[in-house]
């Protein structure tokens, strides 16, 4: 089955059963706290890493968060926690 | 999620990784169940992560397996936490044995009172309220649960009369003393009594304001006797009980006795010198050195206390410096004694409440202790004041 079918056949089933889309759709959480912390729930994998921009893949593509100064208050295979002046956040 | 206290807890290592892949190593890390803190980028090919020393050595064999295909370079920078903690006082016994006992004695410490605070005191001195308080045993060093609280305030209470309040409340080891002052009222001249003489004389002049003389000038009045009676009758002839008040002055007779030495001892330094040291901590005093007896020696000591901001710590260094010395006995003229001791009489009657300005004749007499290495002088003034005394009923 092609991946766009498989992913309208889940979000139908959430759709009908009212279960989080995030759950079942695997989608990523950003929570952004401020302008000092960004919370990327979910990720797929760290992509790039410096204290301008952190790259990071998601299901829905990649999410790249620009700042300054920035550093990785924690990293693990779920989460990544991302501080200092966060200046944009993009989905791409 | 892990927290960097609980890491400590658990023992924590800081990486340096070096290469161009660090972003992949991270995610192998992570999908390994890795959790990373505090990841720095210090340059484009540097970054430093804190993980637990377990999931480090969970990781060795990941890095071997990926780090070379990878080109990155992993090494300890540093370890932190309790595990390592503990394995350098196992290192280093007597520093793990020095600190458990400093924390025992801390703990020790920590159940005795080492400062106690007034609060609230406007018109009572500092040192009376101190020398009330210390008389139910609260002082620097007593255990604190041999305090009783309520003993405490009922002394003070009983103590003090111009209190009208007081509380007692122990903060660690500050015992803080919460008064209240009562708001005072006058009362003299209102209530109802006699005028007593409070010294015995020779009445010379009476001047009564209200009452009944009970004495006429020139009579002998011993302490005590009724001078002016409360007693009077108005204008109607109507029989009053009020306040006598007036003034009975008599002329007074005061002695004191002053006694002085003809030899002085004076101290010669054979130039021996001794040092003690001494440390005190609230009530222990621990001498360090051997102490002189004063008798042979003369001391010069230096204290050094420890204060924690205003508050003074019940703890203090001292360096007693003993100087042997040899007595000698030097003779002092006869006319430096008597003036000695004729002011040595005239401090006691002072202290009798004699006033210079009222002396209207003074004898002095002068003779010699029994010994004969001593000189007495006697002296016998004279005065006229008032010896009423106004008593309340």
């Amino acid at each position: 089955m092609r991946p766009a079918v498989t992913h309208n056949l889940k979000r139908k089933f959430a759709h009908a059963l009212d279960l989080p889309p995030n759950v079942v759709l695997d989608h990523a959480v950003i929570q952004i706290l401020g302008d000092g912390e960004v919370k990327i729930i979910n990720h797929k994998g760290l992509v790039q890493y410096t204290t301008s921009a952190v790259k990071a893949k998601s299901v829905q593509g990649m999410i790249e968060v620009g700042g300054l100064d920035l550093e990785i208050a924690s990293f693990s295979a779920q989460e990544i926690k991302i501080r200092g002046q966060i200046r944009q956040v993009i989905l791409k | 999620m892990t927290s960097l206290p609980w890491m400590w807890w658990q023992g924590y290592v800081t990486v340096h990784l070096r290469g161009p892949g660090i972003e992949q190593v991270m995610n192998r890390a992570a999908e390994a169940g890795v959790v990373m803190l505090r990841v720095e980028r210090l340059t484009s090919d540097v970054v430093i992560v804190r993980i637990t020393a377990r999931d480090f050595r969970r990781l060795r064999p990941l890095f071997r397996e990926t780090v070379p295909r990878l080109a990155v370079s992993v090494s300890v920078l540093d370890r932190h936490g309790a595990p390592f903690l503990l394995r350098r006082f196992k290192r280093r016994l007597f520093l793990a044995v020095g600190f458990a006992l400093a924390a025992l004695f801390a703990i020790y410490l920590s159940n005795f009172v080492w400062f106690i605070e007034v609060v609230g005191n406007s018109t009572i001195d500092l040192p009376s309220i101190r020398a009330a308080v210390a008389e139910t045993g609260l002082k620097s060093g007593v255990p604190k649960r041999s305090i009783d609280a309520q003993a405490v305030e009922r002394h003070l209470l009983e103590r003090l009369p111009s209190l009208a309040w007081s509380q007692i409340k122990t903060k660690g080891v500050k015992v803080e003393i919460h008064l209240v002052e009562r708001d005072t009222v006058e009362t003299d001249g209102q209530q109802a009594g006699h005028v007593y003489a409070k010294r015995d004389g020779l009445v010379t002049e009476i001047l009564v304001l209200q009452g009944t003389p009970q004495v006429r000038e020139g009579d002998t009045v011993l302490q005590d006797d009724l001078l002016i009676s409360g007693m009077y009758y108005d204008r109607q002839g109507r029989r009053q009980f009020g306040a006598a008040r007036g003034i009975v002055k008599a002329r007074v007779w005061y002695q004191a006795v002053g006694e002085a030495s003809l030899v002085r001892w004076e101290p010669q330094r054979t130039g021996k010198r001794h040092r003690q040291y001494v440390l005190t901590v609230g009530p222990l005093r621990i001498p360090l050195g051997r102490s002189y007896p004063q008798e042979t020696h003369l001391e010069n000591v230096k204290n050094w206390r420890l204060y924690l901001g205003s508050a003074m710590a019940p703890l203090s260094w001292s360096r007693i410096e003993y100087e042997e010395v040899e007595w000698m006995a030097v003779g002092i003229p006869v006319q430096e004694a008597e003036q000695a001791a004729y002011l040595l009489a005239w401090e006691s009657l002072l202290g009798q409440g004699v006033e210079r300005e009222s002396v209207i004749q003074e004898k002095t007499a002068v003779d010699y202790v029994e010994d004969g290495e001593g000189i007495r002088v006697t002296v016998r003034v004279e005065v006229v004041e008032d010896i009423g005394q106004f008593l309340g009923q």
